[in-house]
Parts: structure tokens; sequence; C-alpha cells
């Protein structure tokens, strides 16, 4: 469940279709300022808060809905 | 249309003058300073090997100044940031890998979701058209919108590493617009992949050095400041202290603030600026070493500081590394406390709050200040600030031609607006329009 919405937050913030499970954001075009994004909107989606950090261990919607699980 | 006056020679003048130029067109380029390049400017820091003062950066995006390079022959590098970034913050120093400062990523996704949507809601053709607030400061909305201390706190080192301003400065639609036309805030904001991508191999002022000498020696008047133009149903003549050129028509390429200075007579003057309406807040400082001296302790060079006057340093060293330079922005407020410093007192809070950034660094060998907030010719850099209102009362005529006046420069481009691709495409516009113009005049 989560996984699909982390994945279509990526998709929101990259402006790309097909984000897999195991798609790693900046291999999609991410960059830092655009991983604020994607935490800002897990913020309000899932009231879990990220360091910039714990995202760049874990760039992929897989890894970062296991995280955010780990965290509610 | 055989004869035309391009008043400036920067990048918008020498572009619309080549385009007359190679039209047929006879053209005079009057030029109010010593030199050619407008806010781009060339400071040798070795034998051979040359940094920018004024504008460096182009991204891909930048097609009509890529264009520009292809044709005088002039090659692009990339910009290089290897190593780790410095980021003093309040008190600590901060080593880590990235561009991204040690600050709540949350709240700074909300400060960035929230410009966004307001680039989002900028008409781009017609900014003054927009969904967006023209009478607040961006200052103003920060104070409404932005809760957390870590957003509060690096508003201003953002837009003042954007776009050279003080929130107080600014309408909330101006920065929108800025965002929108330059490409976006990730766009505008990104080194690899967006506008810094790369710089011009040798400096950015060989453009135009190479436009103004493609053009020929008889073309280009240097120290030759316009204070007048005056038109009648035929022609138009245009006044400097050295004399006077009679001709068809004219093309304005001089920074607002300057397009205003200059008297326009037999015709309702329209201003280009307003109360408002800032000089861009820039001072670029360049610490000059023999070579990059940072790279030994895998820094990048790059550093982020609340404190001033060195809001930001970048490693700034020529291709070839004949030299190590570390350039520093002074922006918004900091600059015009700091460009109004002695040249000693400049030197001296440079040189040691890069010593503090990064300890260890010696006496630069080198010390150069590239001051636009005080360059008569400039007023301020990287470009005009539209404050509240700006945009409702000048944006409707920033190309509209005065008779036979045309406006050109990096502020009349609703694209990519104050950057070297603006003012390119400003030039290519005012060219047509005179050309459009020719026959019959339609006035």
């Amino acid at each position: 469940m989560t996984v699909k919405g982390v994945s279509e937050i990526f998709g929101r913030v990259l402006q790309v279709g097909d984000v897999e499970a195991e798609s790693d954001f900046f291999t999609l075009g991410g960059d830092s300022l655009l991983a604020t994004r994607v935490l800002s909107a897990v913020a309000r989606d899932y009231g879990v808060e990220l360091s910039f950090d714990e995202f760049a261990i874990a760039p992929t919607p897989a890894a970062l809905a296991e995280r955010i699980a780990s965290l509610r | 249309m055989s004869r035309v006056v391009v008043v400036g020679a920067g990048l918008a003048g020498l572009t619309a003058a080549t385009d007359l130029s190679r039209a047929g067109v006879e053209v005079t380029v009057l030029e109010a300073r010593d030199r050619v390049g407008g806010r781009t400017h060339g400071i040798e820091v070795a034998p051979g090997a040359w940094i920018d003062g004024g504008a460096a950066y182009l991204g891909n995006r930048h097609t009509e100044l890529a264009k520009t390079i292809a044709d005088l022959g002039l090659k692009t590098v990339r910009t290089t940031m290897v190593g780790h970034s410095r980021f003093v913050l309040g008190r600590d120093r901060v080593t880590r890998e990235g561009r991204f400062p040690p600050l709540s990523a949350v709240a700074l996704g909300d400060l960035f979701d929230h410009l966004d949507d307001l680039a989002h809601r900028v008409h781009r053709d017609a900014p003054w058209r927009s969904d967006v607030a023209d009478d607040e400061t961006a200052a103003e909305w920060a104070q409404r919108i932005l809760k957390h201390p870590d957003a509060r706190a690096f508003f201003p080192l953002f837009l003042g590493e954007m776009m050279a301003t003080d929130p107080a400065d600014v309408s909330v639609l101006h920065m929108a617009f800025y965002l929108s036309s330059g490409g976006g805030l990730r766009y505008l904001n990104a080194f690899e992949g967006g506008a810094q991508d790369s710089r011009i191999d040798g400096g950015a002022h060989q453009l135009c050095q190479r436009l103004a000498d493609r053009l020929g020696p008889d073309v280009v008047h240097l120290n030759t400041a316009v204070h007048t133009i005056e038109q009648t149903p035929r022609s138009a003549a245009v006044y400097s202290a050295t004399g006077m050129h009679t001709c068809d028509a004219v093309v304005v390429a001089v920074p607002p603030a300057l397009a205003d200075e200059i008297l326009l007579r037999n015709i309702a003057p329209a201003r280009r600026t307003t109360a408002r309406t800032a000089p861009g807040r820039a001072v670029k400082v360049h610490l000059i070493y023999p070579e990059p001296l940072w790279r030994e302790q895998g820094l990048s060079g790059w550093s982020v500081n609340s404190n001033g006057p060195l809001m930001s340093t970048v490693d700034d060293s020529p291709a070839g590394a004949r030299a190590g330079v570390l350039t520093g922005f002074v922006t918004g407020r900091e600059a015009t406390r700091y460009a109004a410093l002695s040249p000693a007192e400049q030197r001296c809070e440079a040189v040691t709050q890069a010593a503090e950034v990064f300890p260890g660094l010696p006496e630069p060998t080198g010390f150069r200040v590239s001051n636009w907030v005080r360059e008569r010719y400039s007023r301020g850099c990287y470009a005009a600030l539209f404050g509240p209102g700006d945009w409702k009362l000048l944006g409707p005529h920033l190309t509209a031609p005065h008779g036979r006046v045309h406006w050109a420069g990096a502020e009349t481009s609703t694209e990519y607006f104050g950057l070297m691709e603006g003012a390119i495409r400003s030039g290519h516009r005012a060219a047509a329009e005179v050309l459009a113009h020719r026959q019959p005049l339609p006035w």
C-alpha cells in the first residue's frame, strides 16, 4: 500500500510515469531539491518526517515504504 | 530602413546589431563603457587563464546562447563539483556530501512545494495576468506562509543565490515569474543538468568581444554614453556627449534603470522602472590561489553561509587549473552593505571568512571584486528586481516600441529573464521588429 503511494509521489515530483518499487530516485533524474519535495509529501501523507540522509540511503519506493512503516 | 543605432554593447545589443548587419542594415553601436560585454566581464587570473566576473553559467535549455557560442567558435566546459560541501549556518560548521544543507528536509520540501506552485501559476507570456499576488513582497509572503524556522532561515539564502535579491525587494509575482521564466525551480537551482551546467571555456566575455570584432571596428563606439533620443516623422537622432547620430530606428539595449536615464524627446515617455524597482544585489568576489587548495581536503569549494559577506562560494578555477579560484557570491541585503566598503575592508572581510569556512586556506595571492551594485553602467546584477506593483505597471509595455525606439535587454525577455539567454533572445526579437517595420514605415 505504502509502496504504491510512495511510487506515486516519486512520479509526481519527477514528472515521470512507470515508477517501480525498486526504482532509484536519483537514477530517475531526482536531485536533492526534488528529494525534499518527496519528503514533504511523505510527511503530509504518512505523518512521518524523514531526514535527507535517511532518504539518500534508501531512495526507492520499497525501501522508503519500509522505513515509513517502521516509524509509524 | 537603412540605418539603425543600437544603444548598449552587451549581449542583447550586439545580438541585435549582428542580425541587423546581416540583413544589410547600416548599424552603429554606442557603448557608454570603455569595453563591450555589459554584465559579462572577463578577469585574467593567470597568464591566459580567465574567469567570469559577471554572468557565467548556462544550461542545455539556453538554446539561442548555444547557437551563438557555436557560431562564434567558442566551447563550453562542464561545471564540476567533486567533493564535500561546507555549510556554516549559525554557529556550526558542517561538512557533507552534495549541496543539501543540514536543515529539515521536510521544511525545505514544503518551501519548494510552495515556490513550485507559485511558478506554475505564472502566465508565461504575460506575467502581469498571472494569478499571483503582485502587491505583496516575497518577505511578507514568507512571513505569512513559512512556519518552520529552517524554511525561514533558508529562504533568503536561496532567493539571494538564485536571483540576487533580498526577499523584501521583490513582489511574490516577480519571484514566481523569475522561477518560471528560468525553467522552473529545479532547473534554475541545478548545476548538473540545470542552468549552471556549464561555463564558456575562457570566459563569457568572449561572446561580446567576438560579436563586436565581427561587426568591425567602425561599428562599435566605446566611451559614448547616450543621453537623449529625439524622433521626428522621418528619422531619429541619438545624442551623446561626443556627437549625434541620425538613423531610421533605435534599439535601446540597456538595463531598465539606465534606459530611464535617457531622455526621449517628442514622444510620451513610458517609464521602465518605478520607485519600487531595485537593482540586482550581487557582488562577486574572487579569491585567487596558485591551485584549488580545498580539493586536497576533499572539498568542492561549494559552501553556503548564513552570515556574510560570502553567502555562498564555488570553485571557479579555470579549466586546466593554472590557478585556483574560489568565487564568493555576496547577495541580497548583504551586497548593499558590502558594496559600500573600502577595497581594504572588502578584502579583509572576504579573506577572513574564507579562512573560517575552509580552515587552512592561506592568504590568497590575488583578490578581485566585481562590484555590480556600484557599476555605473549596469546598475546591479543579475537583473533588475521588480517590486510590488511593477509587473502590472511595467509588464504590458516591456517590449512595445515607442515609435522608432525599440527595446532589448535581459529584462525585456519573458523567457530566461535576466540571463544571457534572455538577453540574446531579446536582441533577436528587437532586430526582427526593426526589420519588419522596414517598408513601408507604419508611423
